[in-house]
């Protein structure tokens, strides 16, 4: 029997597979460009001059591109030191619930206990109460506390608020992970907890990786609370630093905030880019080809 | 064998492994420790608030005297009564319901998406989803404004160019359900870079030898998917979809802005701009702490098809 | 990943939360500080004055400090709800004008009748009366603003246009210019449909009022004949003059927009809309907009803030911040930036300044923000401008409203 024989037919599915893989790479770019383009806009109106954002015809790309309304940002009182905040504000923020959340999902995932529901309705119930009334009775709490004006009074807000979601989406990530994997690592004896911290945490890490994204983009973008906890102007986040653009009874400047939240959204891509290996874009365990 | 008397050694041993009992017992109530620390620390006290307010009458003087008047009921009552709060619920649940789907849908199809493409047109859609995740909402809302007003937004410009027909000057934001689509929509792209990126990582969780063990019996890939992925997709479904019902429900920001302060009125609200208009807005706490606990009863009710699930999911164990 | 990463992991935690707690402990203030929240209009227009007031205050009472920590317009009143429940509220306060009426009637400020203020026998009478409840003095005037009409002089002197005296002159002018420059998109006076504070001037210039107080009940009166006979005569104006959208509001799009843009030959607003014109800068000038008696200004809405100390305040030394940044010195610098002082002892004869002789204010209700907030004139409005309602129709159901929500508990 030749070997020449089969490979006509498998230089076909290749051919096959490759015409199927660009039609697939049209149609990701074409979403691209769907999903990218608001932030496409805003870069963009952020390089416009003034005139140019507010002209009747809107342009593309400008024609004039000025670097002014960075400057202007950047020069804006306590720019610096606000950015130097938002960092340690989500830094801690992000550190404190991936551990404390992690903890108490695989408690709640991989344990039989008196109190597992109870805690699991508790988290459940705490995500579906409406924030708007939460604000000033917490405000009080921290008063009482001394935490008003201070990094540490937004840390805890921001742990408390995030905490069942990460609770939530953890626990149904590790409730995910096939059952077959996880006895494969009891067989050699070791304790649960090791086996957990071994085998588990691998499996789970896209997981883990999601859910910290969304609670260094949430905690990064958050406006009530730092608003009402946090009023003195120079021990404040980006968000509020932010408002001043457009919180003035006078005309708004576009341009400038459209520069300043093009600068907010830099930390907050580098983030992602530092985890977003562990969401198997090259990770061999588990990766999907369907 | 003779049964020996249970001497000292016995005896150490069982109190040892009792000793292990015990600390394996407690090994999860430590677990959960710092989260219920902290929750009740910082929310104990707001959540006990936020009941009491609901039958006081505490608007901004009680506020300053510190003193709400126990009215009982009636907060209850006169929002149950309100033709307003009904009405903007029935609106609610349907904006909820079609927000949802398309998140959850379109969210997955983007998933499923990126495990088709090549590896540098998946680096550059994730980094697209992830800008605009990053968006500022305040920002979205203006560009997605800007984009789609009247005069000269780049929606009407691109869809007329593009022979869809005349949209010169088409106002997206004339009756209340094209405003309330625009904001669904604008609701819908902030959400599904969070939905893809979920489901694409539980994917990843799908381990690759199964799938292979699957091919090599000869599944087909929606074989493939009902047997092997979706078992373990499934609860991460049940919670995007369980945590998109309670946001979207609650949404207040986007409506609030992209339709405008000014133009906001009974026949366009959304449950997050009710109460922030009929109650806070107005500085009348006992209200809001009351449409507060309805809307979370209503939610939980919404919900509870998901929540029930996942909640039963670790009974399994 | 082992034993030993989880308790890595939990140490850098440990110094997270240290970290935040010590950089986040700011070095506190001294014992004798006086906070002073004023919004971020003066940080960005007039510093040099704040600091000046700042420097006259420390010198005149030594010892004390002062933190200015600026606001924003959207966000300050839910900030100080917070703060006057958890007992940290500033010493001085800067509340937009129809803010006020609600905080005093909740008794959120002190009492300042027996103080002293620069030129409080000579407070210009629009700014004051918003600061005044039950027949105390809870906030000092600051400075205000009015409203003008923006107009394009090349335009203007095309139709041979004079600067007119009447609102019929300016009705008149309006369809000539409406004649030269047919476009949809253009308008002669642009007026956004549901700018009550416009449509409001008219009202007042015919003798009517929004509502009116008797014996501690509020009567909404926009369906009265002298209210209804001027948002007839707004009706008939605005279909004359402005071809803008009648269902949008005065901020969607920005009325120095449509100007810059060339879509407008006039606009009416702030004095300050002058700095956003674009290319039309040297040709663009200012007049203040008249009323239907020949020569004289029609009322127009006083804008403004006044500065108001909380309950829970130092009250003599808030007083005296007050003071120094109210004196003749900060006025005259005030007034130098194109905003209207609060005594008429320096009044001058800017624009600004002339449009602010005959003024109206919105009703001293504590429920006068819920109206607003409802925008139940803004609705008045849109449906009279499209017809949907008659003029009298409208004003009936926007009068009830108000009736019923300004005597709400």
């Amino acid at each position: 029997m030749s070997a020449v024989a089969p490979r006509p037919a498998a230089r076909r599915r290749a051919r096959r597979r490759r015409i199927g893989r660009l039609a697939w790479n049209v149609v990701g770019l074409a979403v691209f460009v769907v999903v990218a383009f608001p932030v496409f806009w805003m870069v963009s109106t952020a390089f416009k001059p003034d005139d140019e954002i507010n002209s009747f015809t809107p342009t593309w790309l400008s024609t004039e591109p000025t670097l002014q309304h960075f400057r202007d940002a950047i020069a804006r009182p306590y720019f610096w030191d606000t950015v130097k905040n938002s960092l340690i504000v989500v830094g801690a923020v992000v550190v404190l619930s991936m551990v404390v959340a992690f903890l108490a999902a695989v408690a709640l995932a991989k344990y039989r206990f008196t109190g597992n529901k109870l805690f699991v309705v508790l988290v459940i119930g705490i995500l579906m109460l409406p924030q708007a009334g939460l604000v000033i009775p917490l405000y009080v709490v921290l008063a009482r506390y001394g935490l008003t004006t201070e990094l540490m009074g937004l840390v805890l807000t921001h742990l408390v608020i995030l905490l069942p979601f990460a609770v939530w989406t953890l626990r149904g990530f590790i409730l995910g992970i096939p059952k077959e994997l996880e006895e494969a690592a009891m067989v050699d004896g070791s304790s649960r907890l090791g086996a957990f911290a071994r085998i588990l945490l691998p499996l789970v890490a896209p997981g883990l990786v999601a859910t910290s994204v969304f609670i260094f983009i949430t905690s990064w973008n958050e406006y009530i609370f730092a608003n009402v906890i946090l009023t003195d102007q120079s021990n404040q986040t980006l968000t509020i630093w932010l408002s001043y653009f457009y919180g003035t009874s006078r005309n708004i400047d576009w341009g400038g905030l459209m520069a300043a939240s093009t600068l907010t959204a830099i930390p907050v891509v580098i983030f992602f880019l530092l985890v977003q290996r562990k969401i198997a874009f090259g990770l061999t365990a588990g990766a999907v080809k369907a | 064998m003779t049964v020996a008397a249970e001497t000292p050694v016995h005896r150490s041993r069982r109190r040892r492994s009792r000793l292990r009992q015990w600390t394996r017992a407690s090994v999860p109530y430590l677990l959960i420790l710092p989260a219920i620390a902290v929750i009740t620390a910082i929310l104990g006290y707001p959540l006990y608030k936020l009941v009491v307010l609901s039958f006081q009458q505490y608007g901004l003087p009680e506020l300053i005297q510190r003193t709400g008047v126990w009215i009982g009921f009636d907060n209850y009552a006169s929002v149950l009564r309100d033709d307003v709060f009904w009405d903007t619920l029935l609106r609610t649940v349907i904006f909820t319901v079609a927000t949802v789907g398309l998140t959850i849908g379109l969210g997955t199809l983007i998933a499923f998406l990126l495990t088709r493409v090549s590896s540098w047109v998946r680096v550059l859609l994730t980094a697209g989803l992830v800008l605009a995740w990053s968006m500022p909402a305040v920002v979205a809302v203006q560009v997605w404004f800007w984009m789609t007003n009247l005069q000269n937004g780049i929606l009407n410009h691109v869809l007329t160019e593009a022979g869809v027909g005349d949209f010169a000057q088409h106002d997206w934001y004339e009756t209340s359900f094209s405003k309330l689509a625009m904001v669904s929509l604008l609701i819908v792209w902030d959400a599904i870079p969070f939905v893809t990126i979920t489901v694409y990582a539980g994917l990843a969780q799908v381990p690759r030898e199964l799938v292979e063990a699957a091919e090599i019996d000869g599944a087909g890939s929606l074989r493939i998917f009902r047997d092997v992925t979706y078992p373990i997709l499934k609860p991460i479904f049940l919670i995007l979809t369980s945590l998109s019902i309670i946001w979207d429900f609650g949404v207040f920001t986007q409506p609030y802005l992209l339709i405008g302060a000014s133009q906001v009125d009974p026949s366009n609200y959304l449950m997050g701009v009710y109460v922030f208009i009929e109650a806070f807005g107005q500085s009348d706490f006992g209200r809001g702490a009351a449409i507060s606990l309805l809307m979370l009863l209503i939610v939980a009710i919404l919900s509870v098809f998901y929540v029930r699930r996942m909640v039963k999911m670790g009974d399994v164990r | 990943m082992n034993v030993r990463a989880f308790a890595a992991a939990v140490l850098v935690a440990a110094l997270a939360v240290a970290a935040v707690g010590a950089t986040g402990a700011s070095g506190g203030k001294t014992a004798d500080t006086l906070t002073v929240w004023l919004q971020v209009d003066a940080q960005s227009g007039w510093p040099e004055v704040v600091a000046a007031a700042n420097a006259q205050f420390k010198a005149q009472n030594p010892g004390w400090d002062v933190d200015v920590q600026y606001q924003t317009w959207n966000t300050h009143l839910s900030k100080f709800d917070a703060t006057l429940a958890g007992n940290s509220a500033p010493d001085v306060i800067e509340m937009g004008n129809t803010e006020m009426t609600k905080y005093m009637a909740a008794g959120a400020f002190q009492d300042l009748t027996a103080n002293t203020f620069p030129n409080k026998s000579t407070w210009l009478a629009g700014l004051a009366k918003s600061g005044q409840y039950g027949g105390k003095i809870y906030g000092v005037p600051y400075y205000a603003g009015s409203r003008v009409i923006t107009y394009r002089t090349d335009l203007f002197r095309a139709v041979n246009g004079k600067i007119p005296t009447s609102v019929a002159e300016f009705s008149a002018l309006a369809r000539k210019l409406g004649a030269k420059n047919k476009e949809k998109s253009f308008s002669p006076v642009y007026i956004a449909g549901t700018d009550w504070y416009f449509a409001m001037s008219f009202v007042y210039d015919y003798g009517g009022t929004i509502a009116v107080t008797n014996k501690g009940k509020w009567i909404g009166t926009l369906d009265r004949p002298k209210a209804v006979a001027g948002l007839t005569a707004f009706k008939r104006f605005y279909d004359a003059a402005s071809r803008a959208s009648k269902t949008t509001d005065e901020v969607r799009p920005n009325p120095y927009d449509v100007y810059a843009q060339g879509n407008a030959a006039s606009i009416q607003g702030p004095a300050w809309f002058s700095c956003c014109v674009g290319d039309f800068k040297n040709r663009t000038a200012q007049f203040v907009m008249p009323s239907r008696t020949k020569g004289q200004p029609i009322p127009g809405f006083l804008g403004g803030s006044d500065l108001a100390v909380p309950i829970g305040a130092n009250k003599a030394q808030a007083a005296a911040w007050i003071s120094a940044f109210t004196d003749n010195a900060s006025m005259t610098a005030l007034r130098a930036k194109g905003n209207i002082p609060n005594t008429t002892s320096l009044l001058g004869t800017s624009v600004n300044e002339r449009a602010a002789k005959r003024s109206w204010f919105v009703p001293t209700a504590k429920h006068w923000v819920n109206v607003e907030n409802g925008n139940v004139l803004r609705t008045m409005l849109s449906r009279i401008l499209t017809n949907k309602m008659s003029v009298k129709d409208a004003a009936e159901v926007a009068s009830d409203n108000i009736t019923f929500t300004l005597n709400q508990r």
